[in-house]
């Protein structure tokens, strides 16, 4: 009861000086929503790289050259090493028996036509007709290439989304002909919409028979991946250890060098990817803690000034008969609502502008429930932690005192 | 029935490294009903001592009971629950929340004693109705003249049923005219039972007590009984 009656005098003391009350929270508002910002983004980031992952199975493991460098150094190391030959795929098959397939993918940039309308620096993938059953790719319309294609070489191509709004606006593409890097090619197949990483657009992509990209574009600076997929999760690592024996023999790499190529797992590239998203959070938070901070300096100056100011209030309060506590509950529910309301205002912010941002580099992304609870967490923390000192000195205030203030 | 009994009060403030005593052994006793003035000079101690019996402050050395209660040695909220309770206060500037209308202002010691809204109400109103003030509920003080402030503040006073109405310098910021009607409605609350001191340096507002405390340097220096004939009774002549 009394409780209420106090709360509502907090809010009306707010309300007289709103345009005061709201400066005050600005300090927090920028403080909260830069963390929730932060928080949303990021978690929209990781879940994008995570489905992009769960494409690649948890039984199916990526030879390449480079690898995943943990520094600097090793990367420039690595940059050195030889590069790999398409035929390790078959080797692989061979050698491991406890692999099940592998694919070939060489990748390029290219400039796609469309009678009139190009497109430049698409992603251009020459990949074996087996990828499709080792990588999860969901196609709109059509299909992918065949093992015959492959063979024969055929100039066929399954294209990505955004080259079919970008060069067939209205147009059926399939059984059209497109020219990449001015050779031409038939579209035989739509791939599913897939959004984006970072600022690159998956969708702005042409895959095309690895036959047909080694014979059209493999004097281009191109990169390679063998993808190997083990019989099951549990034979991962046998297969893993078999496919590198074979590798270091047809590399003809010294038993006592390291190996000069790459293995790389979808568990492997999760890890790195959640250390480095943590140590983003904890830097990006850090910093924007330093508004919150101030925000909550704030918010103590002007509750100071409030108390101050009202100090002949408190002593009316105090001679009718209110307590320590119900002084004290009155201040420090000022400093609370303040805080709380710049609080959800920054977590409206923060989620809208963790949305920008997130379509800013095209992905998708919810608003985050931890986000939001962790926003509503630090400003209550902020209005407790800096209203407490300003309460309390109202609190304890001599009522005679406080009467004769000025 | 004794209401308030003060043995030897004495009140020390230290000014930076000077000892002031603003009371200097004070022993008074006032009944149940009795209508009171404590007079004398500004530095004379009254207001020390009106703070006192008040319960807004506690004494250095000595003993006061209210309603045989021991209060100068209880702590803050303990003293804050006696004033809430048993004492109604009465200010030279009136000391009404702004921003409150005159029905909040007068609710104020029953939100802090935890009346429910309803109570609240029906006791404010009738409060307000005791100060013939019941049609200005809804204004708030700048909108009322000063001696309307000053019933507001009487009808505050009044609501909670104190055992003690304690009113200081009551006309001090009135004309002559609003003085006497405060003064008159002060008489009446007494004629209906209440008791009250009044703390002033205006021998026509200590005319209408019972009963004339002077006090000077912190002591009090003589006591007055007032004859019934030269109390200040009758109704102002309109």
């Amino acid at each position: 009861m009394i409780l209420w009656e106090i709360f509502k005098m907090s809010v009306g003391a707010l309300k007289v000086n709103r345009l005061r009350a709201f400066l005050t929270l600005l300090g927090v508002i920028i403080g909260v929503s830069s963390v929730i910002t932060i928080i949303s983004a990021l978690e929209g980031l990781s879940q994008s790289i995570r489905d992009e992952l769960n494409q690649l199975g948890p039984s199916t493991f990526i030879v390449n050259r480079i690898g995943m460098p943990m520094s600097e150094e090793e990367f420039f190391k690595a940059l050195k090493r030889r590069p790999l030959k398409y035929e390790y795929a078959d080797a692989i098959l061979d050698g491991c028996k406890d692999c099940e397939k592998t694919a070939v993918e060489s990748t390029t940039r290219g400039e796609i036509k469309y009678r009139n309308k190009k497109l430049r620096r698409a992603r251009l993938e020459g990949i074996t007709s087996s990828y499709i059953d080792i990588i999860n790719t969901e196609i709109a319309q059509g299909r992918f290439h065949t093992i015959d294609e492959d063979h024969t070489r055929s100039r066929v191509a399954l294209i990505g989304s955004t080259i079919q709004e970008e060069l067939f606006s209205g147009i059926d593409p399939i059984g059209k002909a497109i020219k990449i890097n001015n050779i031409k090619y038939r579209v035989i197949g739509i791939a599913k919409k897939q959004g984006a990483t970072f600022d690159e657009d998956a969708d702005k992509v042409v895959k095309i028979p690895h036959s047909a990209f080694v014979k059209d574009f493999v004097s281009r600076r191109f990169g390679m991946a063998i993808y190997v997929k083990a019989k099951s999760v549990e034979l991962l690592p046998d297969a893993m250890d078999q496919a590198r024996v074979v590798l270091r023999a047809y590399r003809h790499v010294p038993y006592n060098k390291d190996d000069d190529f790459g293995i790389i797992t979808a568990d492997a590239i999760m890890a790195i990817i959640n250390d480095v998203t943590r140590y983003i959070r904890f830097g990006l938070i850090g910093v924007s803690s330093i508004a919150l901070v101030v925000g909550g300096i704030i918010i103590m100056n002007i509750m100071m000034v409030s108390v101050t100011e009202r100090t002949r209030e408190i002593g009316i309060r105090k001679s009718v008969g209110a307590r320590q506590k119900d002084v004290l509950l009155q201040f420090l529910y000022e400093s609370l609502l303040l805080s709380l309301g710049g609080g959800i205002i920054g977590i409206a912010i923060g989620v809208i502008l963790g949305d920008v941002l997130i379509n800013l580099i095209k992905m998708d992304m919810t608003p985050s429930i931890f986000a939001i609870a962790v926003g509503l967490a630090i400003s209550t923390g902020t209005g407790l932690f800096f209203g407490i000192y300003p309460a309390m000195k109202a609190a304890r205030m001599q009522p005679v005192k406080a009467l004769s203030y000025e | 029935m004794m209401l308030i009994n003060t043995m030897e009060l004495w009140k020390t403030f230290e000014m930076g490294t000077v000892q002031v005593h603003a009371l200097q052994g004070v022993t008074i006793s006032i009944e149940k009903g009795e209508y009171v003035a404590i007079m004398g000079p500004s530095g004379s101690g009254k207001s020390t001592l009106m703070n006192l019996i008040g319960c807004l402050d506690t004494p250095t050395d000595g003993e006061y009971y209210l309603n045989s209660k021991l209060v100068s040695t209880m702590t803050d909220d303990e003293l804050a629950h006696i004033r809430n309770k048993e004492i109604g206060f009465v200010f030279q500037v009136f000391n009404l929340l702004p921003r409150a209308t005159a029905l909040h202002n007068v609710e104020l010691p029953l939100v802090y004693s935890g009346k429910s809204r309803s109570q609240r109400e029906t006791m404010a109103k009738r409060a307000l109705q005791q100060v013939d003030l019941a049609d200005r509920m809804s204004h708030r003080p700048s909108e009322l003249s000063g001696g309307q402030r000053q019933r507001v503040a009487i009808a505050r006073a009044l609501v909670n049923e104190p055992s003690l109405i304690l009113a200081d310098e009551p006309t001090g910021n009135l004309d002559s005219k609003t003085s006497l009607e405060i003064m008159d409605l002060l008489a009446r609350l007494h004629r209906s039972g209440n008791t009250i001191i009044v703390v002033t340096h205006d021998q026509e507002v200590a005319s209408f007590a019972e009963r004339i405390f002077y006090i000077r340097d912190g002591r009090i220096e003589k006591e007055k009984r007032i004859s019934k004939s030269d109390q200040v009774t009758s109704e102002p002549s309109q």
